[in-house]
C-alpha cells in the first residue's frame, strides 16, 4: 500500500508543470554556481601560490639583521579550501595571511576581496541554492500534499479504501520526496562533472568522502523542509493557506532566525574591536619596552659607573656581572609581556567566543543555520576552520619565538641622565630551518564531532514536524 | 429461501457537528445484497452525512454503522475493503490517465495483479469511449468522469457500493447510462445505498426510496409501494410540511 501510494505520488509530482521547471532550475544554477566557484577558487589559489612562492624566496634570504631591525616581517599564508567551491562558509572574512614580528602577529587583508556585486549580496554557492531555491521548491511541493488532495477531492476518494492513513501519510512523503530529489542527484552529479571538466580534485585525499557527506547533509536539509512543508499542510484545509504559511515559515528560518540571533548575540555580549585591542596590545608593548628600557639603563648606571671603559671588555668584572643581570631582565621582561599580550588575546578571543556561541546557539532554532553550519565545517570553511587557522597561528608565533625572536636580542637602555643606548646581539639562524605555517585542517569526522547541535538540530526539524503531521493528519478531516 | 445479506446498515445513527448543528439524527436503515436504496432529501437534510459516516470520515455521535455485518467505527479497514464509493465530482488525478488512474484506485482496493485487458475490459462496460482509455483525465468531461468513477467501483468489485448524488449535473444521455450500469450492478448482487435528489430516476431504480429531512429518515417506501403512489408529491408534501424541530 505504501508503495502504490509512494509510486502514485512520485508519478503525479513528475507529471505536473512544477516537475520540469524545478529540474531545468537545478540543472541550470547548481552546476553553474560550483563552475562559477570552481573559477574563482583556482584565481584564489593561485594567488596564494603565488604569494607563499614570493614568501618563500624572502625567507631564503633572510638575514639576521632584517631581523633586527624588524624590519622584515614572516608571513603565514592560509591555502583555500578546495571544498569552498561547494560553500565559501566565513571563507572570504578569514585573514588571507598573518604577519608574525618579535611583537606578536598581526593579521594580513582578508582573502574575499571582490568588486563584484555578489559580495554585497553574498555569493551563490551550492549551500545558497540549497537554502534559498531547494528549500523553498521542497516546501511549496509539500505545502499542498494534504490539503490540496482535500481541496480536490482525490483524498476521501483514497481514504474510502482500507487504506491506513499513516501509510498514506509516509508514501505520500517518500514519494513526494523522491521526485524532488531526483532532479537534485542529478543536478548535483552534472555539477560534480563539470567540476571535474574544469580541473577540480575530486579525488585528491578525502574530498569524494566530503563531498558524498555534503550531498548527503543537503538531502537531509531539502527533506527537513519537505517534511516542514507536509506538517503546514496537514495543519491546514486550503492549499492557499499552507502557501502562505510555508513562505512565512521559510522567512522566519531563512531571514529572520539567523538576522535576529546575531543582532541578539551581539546585544547581549559586545565585542571590542581588532582595531582596539590591536591598540590596546601596542600601547601594552611600548609601555613594557619602557620600563625594561629604564630598568636596564638603571642597572647598566649603577654596574658601570666607575668604569665606564670596561662595558666594551668582555671579560672584565663589571661585565661579567652586567650580562646575567641584564639577561635576566630582558627574559622577565619578555616573559611578562608574552604574558599579558597573551591575556589581552585570550580576553578578546574569550569575548568573541560568547559572542559566536550564542548566535550559534540562537540561530540553530533554524535548521537552515544549522546546515550551513555543518556543511561549511565539513567543507573547511566554517567556524571549525576559523578556530584551526587561530591555533595555527599561536603555534607558529611561538615556534618563531623560539627558533628566531628570541635569537636575537635588541637591548634599549634610558639613562638617569636622559641619554639612549642601544644594543644588539644574535645568535646564528638557519633560515631554511625555520618552521613553515601549516593548518591541520579538521577531519571529517572532526567535523560532525563539532556539530553535533547542528546534527540534533536538523534531525529534530525531521522528526517532529513529521510526528506533529503524522498527529493532525490521524484526525484530519478528510469532508 | 434465504434472505438477502444485509450489507449495508445504520443503527441509530446520530451526528451532532461541533458546532452543535444535528445533522443525522437516529437513523435506522439497512441495505441488502440486490437492492438500490435511494435517499432523498433537500440540501442539510443528512444524506452525505450519512455516507461519510458509513465511510467513517466522521465519527458518529451515537449509533453504529455496519459493512457486511463489520463495525464501521471499530474496524474501518476491515469494513472498507466490502464497500466502494462513487461522489458527485468523482475526483481523480487529472495528469494520470483513465488506465493509470483506475490501476492506482484498483491497487488501493487490493486488487494488485489486474492486466492492462482488465481495465480495459471495464472501461468498455462502462461505455467510456476507446479512445479516452490513455487520455489525461483532465480533458475528460464529467459524464466521462463519472463513468470512470463507475469503473473504480466495479473493479474493487466489493459487495457494497455508496454513491453520492452520482447523476447529478449529468446530462440526460450520460445520466441514463448510468442509471443502466446500476441496474446491471444491483442485478449482480450489490447493495447500494444512493443519496439523489432525482426523484424520477429514485422511483425508476430504487428497491427502496427513503426521504431525509433534518436528519430524520421521514418516510420509507418499496418499489411495489410506489407503484400505487405518487413518489414526487409525497416527496413534496414533506418538503412543505413544519420544521421537525418546531
Amino acid at each position: 500500500m505504501l508503495k502504490t501510494i509512494a509510486r502514485k505520488e512520485t508519478l503525479e509530482t513528475i507529471l505536473s508543470y512544477r516537475f520540469p521547471l524545478f529540474t531545468l532550475i537545478c540543472l541550470l544554477l547548481i552546476p553553474l554556481g560550483l563552475f562559477v566557484n570552481q573559477a574563482d577558487y583556482g584565481k584564489r589559489l593561485r594567488d596564494y601560490q603565488e604569494q607563499t612562492r614570493l614568501a618563500d624566496e624572502a625567507a631564503k634570504s633572510l638575514s639576521i639583521q632584517d631581523v633586527m631591525a624588524g624590519t622584515v616581517a614572516l608571513k603565514g599564508f592560509r591555502r583555500p579550501s578546495p571544498l569552498s567551491v561547494f560553500t565559501q562558509g566565513f571563507e572570504s572574512t578569514f585573514p588571507a595571511y598573518y604577519e608574525f614580528t618579535q611583537d606578536g602577529f598581526t593579521a594580513g587583508e582578508s582573502s574575499g576581496g571582490s568588486d563584484s556585486i555578489l559580495a554585497a549580496q553574498g555569493k551563490v554557492d551550492f549551500v545558497f541554492l540549497v537554502q534559498m531555491v531547494v528549500s523553498l521548491i521542497a516546501l511549496l511541493f509539500a505545502s499542498d500534499m494534504i490539503s490540496g488532495e482535500k481541496e480536490a477531492g482525490t483524498l476521501r476518494a483514497m481514504l474510502s479504501n482500507p487504506l491506513p492513513r499513516d501509510a498514506l501519510l509516509a508514501g505520500k512523503a517518500g514519494g513526494g520526496f523522491l521526485a524532488l530529489w531526483i532532479p537534485f542527484l542529478l543536478s548535483f552529479l552534472v555539477g560534480l562533472a563539470v567540476l571535474l571538466f574544469a580541473g577540480f580534485p575530486l579525488f585528491g585525499g578525502d574530498a569524494a568522502a566530503r563531498i558524498a557527506m555534503v550531498f548527503l547533509v543537503s538531502s537531509v536539509f531539502v527533506l527537513t523542509y519537505y517534511v516542514i512543508g507536509l506538517a503546514v499542510s496537514a495543519a491546514t484545509a486550503k492549499a492557499r493557506t499552507s502557501l502562505v504559511a510555508i513562505l512565512i515559515l521559510w522567512t522566519a528560518f531563512q531571514l529572520i532566525i539567523p538576522k535576529m540571533s546575531d543582532m541578539a548575540a551581539r546585544l547581549v555580549h559586545p565585542v571590542r574591536t581588532e582595531t582596539e585591542v590591536s591598540l590596546q596590545k601596542s600601547l601594552l608593548v611600548n609601555a613594557l619596552a619602557m620600563e625594561q628600557a629604564r630598568e636596564l639603563g638603571r642597572e647598566y648606571d649603577r654596574i658601570f659607573a666607575n668604569a665606564p671603559e670596561s662595558a666594551n671588555e668582555e671579560n672584565s668584572p663589571e661585565r661579567k656581572r652586567w650580562d646575567p643581570i641584564r639577561d635576566g631582565i630582558q627574559q622577565r621582561y619578555r616573559e611578562r609581556k608574552s604574558r599579558e599580550l597573551g591575556a589581552i588575546d585570550e580576553t578578546f578571543a574569550q569575548e568573541k567566543r560568547r559572542q559566536t556561541n550564542l548566535a550559534l546557539n540562537l540561530s540553530l532554532i533554524s535548521p537552515s543555520a544549522a546546515f550551513a553550519r555543518l556543511v561549511s565545517d565539513v567543507c573547511g570553511t566554517g567556524e571549525l576552520e576559523r578556530s584551526r587557522y587561530a591555533g595555527a597561528v599561536r603555534s607558529h608565533q611561538n615556534a618563531l619565538d623560539a627558533e628566531l625572536f628570541s635569537k636575537v636580542k635588541r637591548t634599549v637602555m634610558l639613562h638617569e641622565g636622559g641619554g639612549t643606548s642601544v644594543g644588539f646581539t644574535a645568535m646564528p639562524v638557519d633560515a631554511s630551518k625555520l618552521p613553515k605555517f601549516s593548518i591541520a585542517s579538521a577531519t571529517l569526522a572532526e567535523a560532525f564531532k563539532a556539530n553535533g547541535r547542528s546534527l540534533v538540530s536538523l534531525i529534530l526539524w525531521l522528526i517532529v514536524p513529521f510526528a506533529f503531521a503524522y498527529a493532525k493528519f490521524l484526525k484530519y478531516d478528510v469532508r | 429461501m434465504n434472505e438477502p445479506k444485509l450489507l449495508l446498515k445504520a443503527d441509530d445513527l446520530s451526528k451532532r457537528y461541533e458546532d452543535g448543528v444535528l445533522a443525522l439524527d437516529h437513523l435506522n436503515l439497512g441495505v441488502r445484497e440486490g437492492e438500490v436504496y435511494c435517499l432523498l432529501g433537500a440540501n442539510g437534510a443528512g444524506k452525505t452525512t450519512t455516507i461519510n459516516l458509513f465511510l467513517n470520515f466522521i465519527p458518529p455521535t451515537t449509533g453504529t454503522c455496519f459493512i457486511n455485518g463489520i463495525d464501521v467505527t471499530k474496524n474501518p479497514l476491515e469494513a472498507k475493503k466490502y464497500v466502494s464509493f462513487v461522489s458527485e465530482n468523482v475526483m481523480l488525478y487529472g495528469n494520470f490517465t483513465a488506465r493509470q488512474n483506475l490501476d492506482f484506485f484498483a491497487k488501493l482496493g487490493g486488487k494488485s495483479n489486474l492486466t492492462r485487458d482488465d481495465y480495459y475490459r471495464v472501461m468498455r462496460r462502462v461505455s467510456l469511449q476507446e479512445k479516452a482509455f490513455e487520455q489525461r483525465v483532465k480533458t475528460f468531461s464529467k459524464g466521462m468522469r463519472q463513468k470512470l468513477g463507475i469503473s473504480i467501483a466495479i473493479i474493487k468489485n466489493a459487495p457494497a457500493i455508496l454513491l453520492d448524488e452520482p447523476t447529478s449535473g449529468l446530462d440526460p444521455k450520460a445520466a441514463a447510462e448510468f442509471q443502466d450500469i446500476l441496474a446491471e450492478l444491483k442485478d449482480e448482487g450489490k447493495a447500494i445505498l444512493m443519496s439523489t435528489h432525482d426523484i424520477f430516476r429514485a422511483k425508476d431504480i430504487g428497491s427502496r426510496v427513503g426521504i431525509m429531512k433534518e436528519g430524520r429518515l421521514v418516510m420509507e417506501r418499496t418499489r411495489e409501494e410506489l407503484q400505487t403512489e405518487d413518489l414526487v408529491k409525497i416527496y413534496i408534501d414533506y418538503m412543505k410540511s413544519e420544521p421537525l424541530s418546531a
